[in-house]
């Protein structure tokens, strides 16, 4: 069958519901066209034009030419921006019934590397807290970024960056893997969708691979204390996810991808401007399915370490300016994942079969209301609401009995006024005021009317002189169980020579201790211990002393420890420079030095008679974090990329250190378990925190043959010797404890684009060198997909 | 044109190499096959010896028949697993001398010598007067067991979880993840009921004697564990 370009674009407008709309008002309309140069006088290619405050989108073509059509009269900004470009920015007027030309010289940016900025800063469609601004680190990953690499879930894209890591903790199960930033655990990151927090974790672990990376523009990760713009949880940092917004034309995508262990990976994309251009609609649609893969065929005869899953996901966003200033959005995301995983042990009459099944229902929904006062004063009004339900269980097939079950419901209802001015051209203010409602349940706890919050900040962005520039702001936070929180931040640089800039964060974060630590009273009944939360420990522990069923209560730490669990803080110091000798090259440094106190552990607090552990949860002295963090990108050739990153880390915890230097109970000695021989540990036998690797570097080779339409990359990833397991009963890490070897990841991805760029075919590769632990049980060996990709769009 | 040939000969590069990584394969093992070792063609070695699989820690686990874990015996000479699942079982083998070692307790973790002196074994009230010695050794590398004062002296009851670097247990119990640590290169030295001289270490709980356990739910009790028994009745415990 033979589909006409007007045929698919009419199904596409019929496959996204759009209200088709063929006439109106043309006479108030005018169009605006023109040409984009460099100082050359040669045509720049594919810039990006954006008219705002509609968001009206065009790009140049070979010829440098672009055309916005059907615009209502009256003044616009407009900025054009493209990679190389110094961003460029000025007021125009749209007559009606005329078509307005005009021709634009784009200076050339000196960082020509920093393809940071694609369409400008004006792409807060809603929220106008400028993450990209924020006083502390901020790596962006762009679209293109992530179309190179061939990754389809975003744990993929994360762990391949400068940094970060992808963690199992085996404490929490088969499936509690997360990301782990600058030495912070999952449980300190939160993770974000356009601005909004996401909620379903794992014991603290948020599984990216529920993720899909189809449909996302960029990914904006800030490394540091964030409560400052976030609140509770980002103690560590944050992770937002900007999925795609804005059309200027209708097209659509379809791709595949399949291969190795039976991956595949569908998306349907669709884009459209309605209404002429006052409205613009994206919808996409992802199935996702792995078999998973087994890391451990030596002790595993059957089965996968890596749970098999299908994912489905379907998002969309819409966005219609009512009035000439104000513009209603709304987005939506629904995410689904059916997983079973069988784990076989041993064989014949020892069989046991493990059958572990998760399902996820994951929704986000956002509607905004954007208002341009005609003060300067930008107004956004934004509800959110997340749902999160997760089912699992493990069930032993050979003799039906039950290993754990879990089911387990979250819900975020969140509302908030944000507003921005700009004072002058160099100042801006940015606030906002805002409140939540959680509520959290499973079949061992619940609390009735949810847990109350409400946060209101106010943020600067200050370019005091040419050479130095201040970010900085506040945030107070009150939640109803634990009273407020104030978070302050301050971020500076100070551009030396254009070449060199100095930069300089500090901040502050912290997370309430969660339902579970507070209210839960949870049973393992398989290992035979008892949790009790803090707000219930006293009485709990009273009503089973009555009921006979306590030996022992350590009475002094029940004293201690009853309603008074405190929140977990951070304070973090970011220092650093980046150096641009020239347009080709650029050098990053930064060195952080991140503290958390407070962090919340489990204690035993006392035996049962039957139950033979009783815990609760107790804060810890300091641990820190402090490390230095390189990256370097350099064009020898143009078409060639190369670029490299370094993390060096140190992780320990302050209470360890003193326990060793104390000698204080089990780490007062060290086993040295080849000879068996006990002796007196000193500081230096402490490694650091498990997971923690002291050394982590990437290194990214990417060419591009525009002539061909081709490109090409290798990406290696090396991740140092970490902690595992404390194999002396010692309770810390040291030289005779279990460790992860130091490994090599290797991962390399070819396109070739045809058909005038419409269809794409890519081979991509991870772990080519086929590098398997079976103390890395999320791992997989060697993955090749072969992908095709189809973009739907007009001429 | 030059160019152009440059930027070809780096793309063929660039290809050479993907191949060549394409070709190569590697994977880590810390981790194959740990249990290779433990032959010595002098000593017996028992694998994945299913202890208590029924059994639960706590009440209301569903689909285990019973709380608690019934305790079994094993003797030596013959390899024999004797299982205590009722009062008959016990009047017709705990106080008599056809065992070595006991497995009792939560997953059949603490082991005991046969002692019937002691009121908490499970042999209280027999005849038997075995002892046991503990060494900090690897297993090779005890070579004749220790003297009868030391095993008269010795005050090693239960074998199990070892709380700290003074216990006598044979596993650590971590905390965090509630897995048991089998402690390496540990060797306990046991005066028989019958008199002779043996070595034992206790290896592992977990099925398929796993270096380090990576999942919370990997079954166990299943013992791996290996001995020697001197049977000239003399001290001379060399297996290498």
């Amino acid at each position: 069958m033979k589909i006409t370009p007007k045929k698919h674009i009419y199904l596409l407008q019929l496959l996204l519901l759009f209200p088709i709309i063929t006439q109106a008002q043309i006479e108030m309309r005018g169009s605006l066209s023109g040409k984009i140069l460099d100082k050359n006088g040669s045509p720049v290619i594919g810039a990006n034009l954006v008219l705002q405050p509609d968001m009206h989108q065009a790009s140049t073509d070979k010829k440098g030419d672009f055309l916005f059509r059907d615009i209502i009269a009256g003044e616009y900004t407009i900025a054009v921006s493209n990679i190389g470009f110094k961003t460029y920015q000025n007021t125009i007027l749209i007559e009606a019934a005329k078509n307005n030309t005009i021709k634009i010289t784009l200076e050339e940016e000196e960082n020509a590397l920093q393809q940071v900025i694609v369409y400008g800063k004006e792409t807060k469609v809603d929220n106008l807290l400028d993450i990209q601004r924020s006083a502390m680190p901020v790596t962006v990953i762009t679209k293109e970024t992530i179309a190179q690499m061939g990754s389809r879930r975003l744990d993929e894209i994360l762990k391949e960056q400068t940094g970060i890591a992808v963690v199992n903790e085996i404490g929490g199960g088969a499936r509690a893997v997360g990301v782990q930033m600058q030495g912070f655990g999952s449980d300190y990151v939160m993770i974000l969708i356009d601005g909004q927090p996401m909620v379903g974790r794992n014991s603290g672990n948020f599984d990216l691979s529920r993720i899909s990376v189809s449909n996302i523009e960029r990914i904006e990760i800030i490394k540091g204390a964030s409560s400052c713009l976030f609140g509770s949880e980002a103690l560590g940092g944050a992770i937002n996810i900007v999925t795609r917004h804005g059309a200027f034309q209708p097209q659509a995508l379809a791709s595949f991808r399949y291969g190795s262990l039976n991956i595949a990976d569908a998306t349907l994309e669709g884009e459209t401007p309605f209404h002429h251009q006052r409205g613009s609609a994206n919808i996409s649609a992802n199935y996702y399915r792995t078999d998973g893969f087994n890391t451990d065929p030596n002790f595993l005869s059957g089965g996968t370490t890596a749970p098999p899953y299908d994912d489905y996901t379907l998002q969309g966003r819409v966005r219609y300016r009512l009035t000439e200033n104000g513009t209603l959005g709304a987005s939506g995301r629904y995410a689904l994942r059916k997983s079973f995983m069988k784990q076989i042990f041993g064989s014949n009459e020892n069989q046991n079969s493990a059958g572990d099944s998760q399902d996820i229902t994951d929704i986000n929904l956002s509607v905004t209301y954007d208002h341009n006062f005609n003060n300067g004063l930008r107004s956004m009004s934004r509800y959110y609401l997340t749902r999160y339900v997760s089912d699992m269980s493990v069930l032993w097939e050979e003799s039906g009995s039950q290993a754990s079950a879990e089911k387990f419901a979250q819900t975020l209802h969140r509302f908030e006024q944000q507003f921005s001015y700009s004072a002058t051209a160099n100042l801006k203010f940015t606030g906002g005021l805002g409140g939540n409602v959680e509520q959290m349940d499973n079949r061992d706890f619940n609390v009735p009317g949810g847990l109350w919050s409400s946060f209101g900040y106010l943020q600067g962005d200050w370019k005091i002189t040419d050479k130095f520039e201040a970010v900085g702001g506040v945030r107070y936070d009150h939640n109803s169980n634990y009273g407020g929180k104030f978070n302050p931040s301050l971020g500076l640089q100070y551009h030396v020579i254009p070449k060199l800039t100095l930069k300089l964060a500090l901040g502050s974060g912290f997370k309430t201790p969660d339902y579970r630590q507070r209210y839960q009273v949870f049973m393992n009944p398989v290992a035979n211990y008892l949790v009790i939360g803090t707000e219930v420990l006293r009485g709990t522990l009273e009503e089973m002393k009555n009921n006979g069923q306590i030996s022992e209560v350590r009475d002094y730490l029940v004293n201690q420890l009853d309603k008074n669990l405190q929140a977990e803080k951070s304070l973090s110091f970011n220092g650093g420079f980046t150096y641009t000798p020239n347009k080709n090259i650029k050098l990053d440094v930064n060195a952080f030095y991140h503290t958390i106190s407070n962090q919340i552990n489990s204690i035993r607090v006392a035996t049962g008679t039957n139950i033979r552990d009783i815990y609760t949860y107790q804060n810890l002295p300091k641990s820190f974090n402090t490390g230095i963090e390189m990256s370097a990108s350099v064009k020898p050739l143009s078409g060639l990329d190369l670029s490299a990153g370094y993390q060096y880390l140190v992780a320990k915890d302050r209470g360890v250190m003193d326990s060793i230097s104390k000698g204080t109970g089990a780490y007062a000695s060290i086993r040295d378990n080849a000879t068996g021989l006990f002796r007196k540990s000193k500081l230096s036998d402490y490694f650091g925190i498990e997971n923690r690797s002291r050394h982590m570097a990437n290194l990214r080779l990417a060419y591009n043959y525009s002539p061909w339409d081709l490109t090409a990359n290798v990406r290696v990833n090396y991740r140092g010797k970490y902690g595992f397991v404390d194999n002396n009963n010692n309770r810390f890490l040291d030289q005779y404890d279990i460790f992860v070897d130091g490994h090599f990841l290797v991962n390399a991805g070819i396109e070739k684009k045809l058909m005038k760029q419409r269809l794409s075919i890519q081979l991509t590769a991870d772990n080519i060198m086929d590098y398997t632990d079976r103390l890395m049980p999320g791992q997989p060996g060697r993955v090749v997909l072969l992908g095709l990709k189809y973009r739907f769009y007009k001429e | 044109m030059r160019k152009m040939k440059t930027i070809l000969s780096k793309y063929n590069l660039l290809l050479v190499l993907l191949v060549s990584l394409v070709i190569t394969s590697c994977s880590n093992n810390e981790d194959g096959d740990t249990s290779a070792g433990l032959e010595d063609g002098k000593s017996t070695v028992i694998r994945d010896l299913a202890g208590d699989t029924n059994g639960s820690m706590g009440e209301g686990v569903d689909g285990k028949t019973k709380k608690g874990f019934d305790t079994f015996l094993f003797r030596f000479s013959d390899k024999k697993q004797i299982w205590i699942r009722n009062a008959a079982d016990s009047t017709q083998y705990l106080k008599t001398k056809d065992w070595d070692i006991a497995f009792t307790g939560p997953y059949n973790s603490e082991v005991y010598v046969n002692k019937g002196s002691y009121q908490y074994n499970p042999g209280y009230g027999g005849s038997a007067t075995s002892a046991v010695v503990k060494i900090d050794n690897p297993y090779a590398e005890v070579t004749e067991a220790p003297s009868d004062q030391e095993f008269s002296a010795s005050e090693i009851n239960k074998i199990g979880w070892a709380f700290s670097d003074a216990a006598n247990g044979w596993f650590f119990y971590s905390l965090d993840t509630h897995l048991m640590i089998p402690i390496k290169n540990r060797t306990y030295v046991i005066h028989l009921p019958d008199g002779k001289y043996a070595k034992l270490e206790l290896i592992n709980a977990y099925q398929g004697n796993p270096p380090t356990v990576t999942n919370l739910n990997w079954p166990a009790p299943y013992f791996t564990f290996r001995y020697f028994v001197q049977n000239d009745g003399s001290k001379n415990l060399k297996t290498k």
